[in-house]
């Protein structure tokens, strides 16, 4: 039975991956923040589907879940979890506080989850990582200009999902950024392009058939490559 | 002080490129605001302070009060160019499960919110000055594309993360008609780049005010070495 990760897997892209892949069959870990402050989540009650209170801010919690999962392999690790702050991101209007919580959940939670489940991953056999990033964090594509934030520290995500691919290369883990498009959820709102099971089942696709030269890329999640 | 002087503005001015950017513009009869964190320790700026068109601030460009003190202290001062040459390297710990994640974020701090800070307190007094350019010295480092080693997460990703600032206050401040540049000042021997690096600042200095002499409006939004050579993001 092979197994998944996700991070931020309460609603949007990472709910809809979890409902996926348990649907498929995978053993999937869905890592929920605060996990027993909030109502029981429906879709993640399969018997496939074990949740666990995860904040990737919370290097604490991260190493909590890993240390839970010891000698357990994880085949995919999708860091998902993200945040987003309106018109909060545009100039004049950012302050730091928010800046760094964006930093600390897009940049530094995704770099210690990887850090933390390496030797999950390694015992894995599809050994990917899937960063869930945006087009915003293109320094060339137009889409988003002006959210500072969110657009600095998707690129900051890209710089380390690139360095990742060559540091994990001699473990033969794969590691990928993904633009999941504009899908409809609470961060996009309704007016968005795709909905989210158009777009995870579009992803999971591509990480079927990703091959190991696509490590330290920026896709699409029908599989184009993007600029940096 | 004539009145056509021309004026810049360089945050970390006590040493390295920053230093020898002040002395430089300051030889070509510009008034220098010389940034740093201590000013009365400063002792090599100290050294050009005959020069009466230096002035000496205090600023601080992770504390959102100093930054809004230079901005109320230069309110009727044009600002020509802006240099956001502030920077850390973040010391060793830099390497996948080594990494020190207190100092990543005081280094963002630094190398990335500092450069938005002064830029939009300042925007005002750029954009009533003749040349109207911010610059951020950004790395080669800070290219994702030719980003091929693996490490040097910290360092690295706060240069790419400021060269998105770039990009953003370049988009944002265009109908200003403000330039914004991300210059990669080369390896230069300075207390970060070591005593084996290629270049001394002289040459780098000398390379980046040519760069700015040549930028305008229309062509801001670039990341270029020293040399005016484009970099790939």
């Amino acid at each position: 039975m092979p197994s998944v990760l996700i991070t931020g897997a309460s609603r949007g892209l990472g709910l809809e991956f979890a409902r996926q892949y348990a649907s498929a069959g995978w053993r999937v870990h869905a890592g929920v923040r605060n996990l027993n402050g909030r109502p029981p989540i429906d879709d993640l009650k399969h018997d496939n589907v074990t949740t666990h209170d995860l904040d990737v801010s919370n290097h604490g919690q991260i190493q909590a879940v890993a240390r839970r999962l010891v000698n357990q392999p994880i085949d995919l690790l999708i860091n998902n979890a993200g945040l987003w702050l309106g018109e909060n991101e545009h100039y004049g209007r950012c302050d730091d506080a928010q800046w760094f919580e964006e930093f600390r959940v897009h940049v530094f939670g995704t770099m210690a989850m990887c850090e933390a489940f390496i030797a999950h991953i390694k015992m894995g056999d599809l050994k990917l990582i899937a960063n869930i990033s945006s087009a915003n964090g293109s320094l060339t594509l137009d889409n988003g200009v002006g959210d500072y934030p969110y657009n600095t520290s998707k690129a900051a995500l890209n710089l380390i999902t690139r360095g990742l691919a060559t540091d994990l290369e001699k473990y033969a883990i794969s590691v990928i950024c993904l633009s999941p498009g504009f899908v409809a959820t609470d961060m996009s709102g309704p007016n968005a392009d795709l909905t989210p099971e158009e777009s995870v089942s579009a992803m999971r696709d591509l990480f079927k058939t990703l091959g190991r030269d696509a490590s330290g890329t920026f896709l699409r999640y029908n599989g184009q490559f993007l600029p940096w | 002080m004539s009145e056509q002087a021309f004026t810049t503005v360089i945050t970390g001015a006590n040493r390295g490129i920053g230093f020898e950017l002040s002395a430089q513009y300051l030889a070509e009869g510009w008034q220098v605001y010389a940034c740093c964190r201590q000013p009365e320790a400063a002792s090599k700026l100290q050294t050009l302070s005959a020069n009466p068109a230096l002035r000496l601030c205090q600023l601080d460009v992770t504390d959102w009060a100093s930054v809004k003190g230079l901005a109320m202290h230069l309110a009727s001062t044009p600002v020509d160019i802006l240099i956001n040459n502030a920077g850390l390297f973040g010391g060793d710990r830099q390497s996948f499960g080594n990494l020190d994640y207190d100092r990543w974020l005081q280094v963002l701090d630094v190398n990335t919110l500092g450069p938005y800070r002064v830029s939009t307190a300042l925007a005002d007094s750029v954009a009533r000055s003749t040349h109207r350019t911010i610059v951020n010295l950004s790395s080669s480092m800070a290219s994702i594309q030719d980003y091929s080693s693996g490490g040097g997460y910290i360092y690295r990703s706060s240069k790419t993360a400021l060269n998105m600032v770039t990009v953003n206050l370049a988009h944002d401040l265009k109908p200003r008609g403000i330039t914004v540049l991300a210059v990669d000042p080369g390896w230069v021997r300075t207390d970060m780049g070591g005593p084996n690096a290629e270049l001394d600042p002289e040459q780098s200095a000398t390379g980046i005010r040519a760069v700015l002499e040549q930028s305008s409006v229309a062509t801001s939004e670039r990341f270029v070495s020293w040399e005016n050579k484009t970099h790939p993001w």
